[in-house]
């Protein structure tokens, strides 16, 4: 029977120091992909496992947080394709600062209600190419790298997702 | 007047997402249209509004950070569990040797199975009990008398391991069905 040894500790270390310098960028970055926050938790996590079991992959230390973003977004869109569509749930949400009032938070969920129905008017590249241009600040080259497509493909992604969104407001304002 | 852009070209307009020839272009056209100005002025609008609609809602973030740096520990462990038992690394560590390797491990099981036993042997050997292990169980045995420890489905196991220390034994086994690992451990006194 073999016997499992742990990593040693000065990996171990290093392990946890980069999970705990990335995590949360992850979240966020794979959050704003999928739209819920207990996909974006699973897929934080399955990003991070699949980053350190294939670390020896990486050459140059100075570009894993690029690299980590890289196999992040691709597990967020990889999802989205298996699932077909961004699909928000409700999550138990606790709040860490101050409590707010029913009526702020009636509106705050209406105001969310209405983003999030905008939202869901993009396919997942729409909104993964939109998220890293309007949001990361990624250039079109960069976004056609970590999308693995072409510029020209990135700004037509990029255009239908703001055509989408403005014609969706205007037409709420209605 | 030049006619309108598509409202594809505004779109990328307004963020400064168009190569410079089509950017002078628009421009040129934008800069003398005022309806399209009120269109790139509205997707200016939303570009800037994009990182706020993509916000989570407030969440406890520690207890979240918390859960899923455990949920990492925990997959890369089961992960490393999973890839120890296909591993085929270079050199070496190929699947030939690996089978080499697993048929010598396969001769020296049945070598140890068919073995005699350690004896633990106590000072008083006459009178004294001593431990017997083989691949049936383990046997405790005090002159005439003897108590056995059955492994009931041994016969069918694979045998892992002896252990022989002071006045204690431990054998293990491993079901070759289902794989279940039945440990026995027999003190003397």
């Amino acid at each position: 029977m073999s016997e499992l040894l742990p990593p040693p500790p000065a990996a171990a270390e290093r392990q946890n120091r980069f999970v705990s310098d990335n995590l949360r960028r992850i979240f966020l970055q794979i959050y704003r992909i999928v739209g819920n926050v207990a996909d974006a938790q699973d897929l934080t996590q399955e990003a991070f496992i699949k980053a350190l079991q294939r670390q020896d992959q990486l050459k140059d230390e100075q570009k894993a947080a690029h690299w980590l973003s890289r196999i992040a977004t691709n597990t967020a869109i990889d999802f989205l394709r298996r699932h077909g569509r961004i699909a928000y749930c409700e999550v138990d949400i606790h709040t860490e600062s101050e409590q707010h009032s029913p009526e702020e938070l009636v509106l705050q969920s209406e105001h969310r209600n209405y983003l999030e129905d905008g939202l869901r008017l993009l396919t997942a590249r729409e909104r993964a190419a939109l998220v890293l241009r309007d949001v990361e600040g990624c250039s079109a080259e960069e976004v056609a790298r970590r999308l693995d497509c072409s510029k020209a493909t990135v700004r037509s992604h990029i255009a239908n997702a703001r055509i989408k969104l403005r014609r969706y407001m205007a037409r709420r304002k209605r | 007047m030049t006619k309108h852009p598509s409202e594809a070209m505004l779109a990328l307009f307004a963020a400064g997402d168009l190569g410079s020839l089509r950017r002078w272009r628009v421009e040129r056209h934008v800069a003398a249209c005022a309806e399209c100005q009120v269109e790139v002025s509205e997707f200016s609008e939303l570009c800037a509004a994009v990182p706020a609609m993509m916000e989570p809602p407030e969440i406890s973030w520690t207890k979240l950070a918390v859960e899923m740096k455990a949920n990492i520990r925990l997959g890369l462990e089961a992960g490393e569990c999973v890839s120890a038992g296909r591993y085929e690394g270079p050199g070496i560590f190929n699947a030939r040797a690996f089978a080499v390797c697993g048929s010598l491990a396969l001769l020296l099981a049945a070598f140890l199975l068919e073995r005699p036993t350690p004896r633990i042997e106590p000072p008083k050997a006459a009178e004294a009990a001593f431990l017997e292990s083989s691949g049936s169980g383990i046997q405790s045995k005090t002159g005439n008398q003897s108590i056995m420890l059955l492994n009931t489905r041994a016969r069918d196991a694979r045998h892992v391991d002896y252990l022989a220390s002071g006045n204690a034994m431990r054998a293990r086994y491993v079901d070759s069905e289902t794989g279940y690992v039945t440990v026995n451990n027999v003190y003397a006194q």
